[in-house]
């Protein structure tokens, strides 16, 4: 569960602020904003890769000050809009690196940790993929493997960069069908960040969403798509 | 594939072994080890020229190919190493002091090693340090290309200023030898050298992680920082002490673990550091044996020949990158 407490978020000048908001888990959160309205920043903040400005974000109960880089990885994970671009990585190996912060130092697996690797593999269906390189994969395979890797890490929270951003209509659905579902079935707290709103109404009930005018991060729950426009774009 | 290579290297080792234009036995190898009689000149041949250059063969190509496994994963670039990145250079550098002050220590093979690891660990802190500041890959390799400029402009101040004695052993250790260790010096070098690689082997699991980009290895847990601490300080350790030895050798470390990735089509980085190492020996010792079966006919410095290969190479896996 993450807790915002009126928080300031941005670089020097601050991009956003928020006041109260409490994402619980098994539940799927939409993040709506205009372009540079600074969703990845928001994204960024709660993984930690920039400091909150103001105010304090709690994860699972902690300061988010308090969890060390260390442990950070076993509370969430974060999944980046680009895939990274890698010659000679199998997807299974590229899942299995989700065990990253669970194994020693000289990183070799047990078999809790392959149990975790398969699973992720079920759930996310890309058996098949397992033993293709990445970078023989589509867009949309791609986003699966991603996705696996996020699942192996068995983290309460998932964060995903605008996951939908290079993938058709059949690939945006299935992904989003999958996030929810593993939401709901691993009772995880999903945030994403998507400019697909019509569809995402299909799947999400609570939406994250910049206000353009204040800057405003307000969570909203089963807005119509008007509301959500007049919010975040007007 | 790996038991390929643990196969090759011996083979390499025999051919470089048997490839001076004496004549020399095996027999003649296992005795000058185990049954040395110095009044015997092939034994004599065999302790104190032939093992001595075959060692430095091999660790000078096992060395600098797992130096530039180390920086290519390190920058997520398949076109670093330590001589493009000048790394190298800052151990020339820092020879080049301490050839040219005439100060005693400094030029004495202890004077030279501290000088040379020194400046190849200073040169891959001011890398790293640029690699913070700097985004694209191509940006950093230029800068290390500059920085190479930059010292061979001072290196040649320096030439300019020495007596001619001091000039000639620079230029000499410049044109990159394998013949400078003596059959004495192989165990303290082993030592510096085995710390390296075994400390290489200590990093697979960062590096596997650095694959993914420095980002995704810091999300999961890397401490980068202390990372590319330890990464710069191995890379430092094995390239001063080879490039103390044997001068300056260029392409091994940039050409090596690329085609080892390639023919393991792997980014594992403990079947990656081993086969870097076998690979980047039995090389250097190939190249060596040509050097010596050659030289009734001319004198190829080691430096030259690995240009000569190691050009082609890199720019025929920069066509297949652009590919």
């Amino acid at each position: 569960m993450i807790a915002l407490k009126n928080i300031r978020i941005g670089y020097s000048d601050g991009l956003l602020h928020a006041e109260n908001i409490e994402l619980k888990s098994g539940t799927v959160y939409i993040l709506v904003g205009k372009n540079g309205a600074g969703k990845s920043t928001f994204l960024k903040t709660l993984s930690k890769q920039i400091p909150v400005l103001s105010g304090e974000i709690d994860i699972n109960g902690t300061s988010i000050g308090n969890i060390t880089a260390r442990e950070l990885p076993k509370e969430m994970s974060y999944v980046p809009v680009h895939f990274p671009h890698m010659d000679y990585v199998r997807s299974r190996e590229f899942i299995s690196a989700g065990r990253a912060p669970y194994t020693n130092a000289l990183g070799r697996l047990n078999e809790i940790d392959e149990n975790e690797i398969q699973s992720a593999i079920s759930t996310l269906g890309v058996e098949h993929l397992s033993d293709r390189f990445t970078s023989e994969l589509s867009d949309g395979e791609r986003q699966l493997v991603a996705i696996a890797k996020a699942v192996a890490q068995k983290t309460s929270i998932i964060l995903l960069d605008e996951p939908t951003a290079f993938l058709d209509y059949s690939n945006k659905k299935k992904v989003l069908g999958i996030l929810k579902q593993t939401a709901e079935q691993l009772d995880k707290c999903i945030i994403l960040s998507a400019h697909d709103i019509d569809l995402c109404l299909d799947f999400a009930s609570y939406f994250l969403i910049v206000d353009a005018e204040t800057k405003e991060l307000k969570l909203l729950q089963d807005p119509s798509k008007e509301e959500i426009i007049k919010v975040a774009f007007d | 594939m790996l038991l390929i290579f643990l196969l090759l290297l011996p083979v390499a080792g025999v051919v470089h072994f048997m490839s001076g234009h004496l004549d020399i036995g095996f027999g003649d190898l296992v005795n000058s080890l185990f049954n040395f009689d110095e009044t015997n000149t092939q034994q004599l041949i065999a302790r104190e020229v032939r093992i001595p250059r075959m060692f430095t063969a091999l660790i000078a190509g096992a060395g600098l190919s797992v130096a530039g496994l180390l920086m290519q994963t390190l920058f997520n670039n398949p076109l670093a190493g330590p001589y493009v990145l000048g790394i190298n250079s800052g151990a020339s550098l820092f020879v080049a002091f301490s050839i040219m002050t005439g100060i005693p220590f400094l030029s004495s093979d202890l004077g030279i090693i501290t000088n040379a690891l020194i400046g190849a660990l200073i040169f891959g802190l001011i890398i790293s340090l640029f690699s913070e500041l700097v985004r694209s890959q191509i940006s950093l390799l230029l800068i290390g290309i500059m920085l190479g400029s930059f010292t061979s402009a001072i290196v040649s101040l320096l030439e300019v200023s020495s007596d001619a004695s001091e000039l000639k052993v620079f230029t000499l250790w410049a044109l990159g030898s394998l013949s400078r260790i003596e059959f004495d010096q192989i165990p303290l070098i082993s030592v510096v050298f085995i710390l390296g690689i075994v400390g290489s082997l200590f990093l697979i699991k960062p590096l596997n992680l650095l694959v993914l980009g420095q980002n995704q290895a810091r999300l999961l847990g890397l401490n980068y920082k202390r990372t590319r601490f330890v990464i710069i300080a191995i890379t430092a350790i094995l390239t001063g002490l080879i490039t103390a030895f044997c001068g300056p050798i260029a392409f091994v470390g940039l050409a090596v673990p690329n085609l080892v990735r390639i023919l393991l089509k792997s980014q594992h980085h403990g079947l990656l550091i081993v086969s870097s190492a076998f690979i980047g020996g039995i090389f250097v010792l190939l190249c060596d044996a040509l050097i010596q079966s050659l030289e009734n006919y001319m004198v190829i410095p080691i430096n030259v020949l690995t240009s000569i290969i190691g050009a082609p190479i890199v720019v025929l896996l920069i066509l297949r990158k652009l590919r």
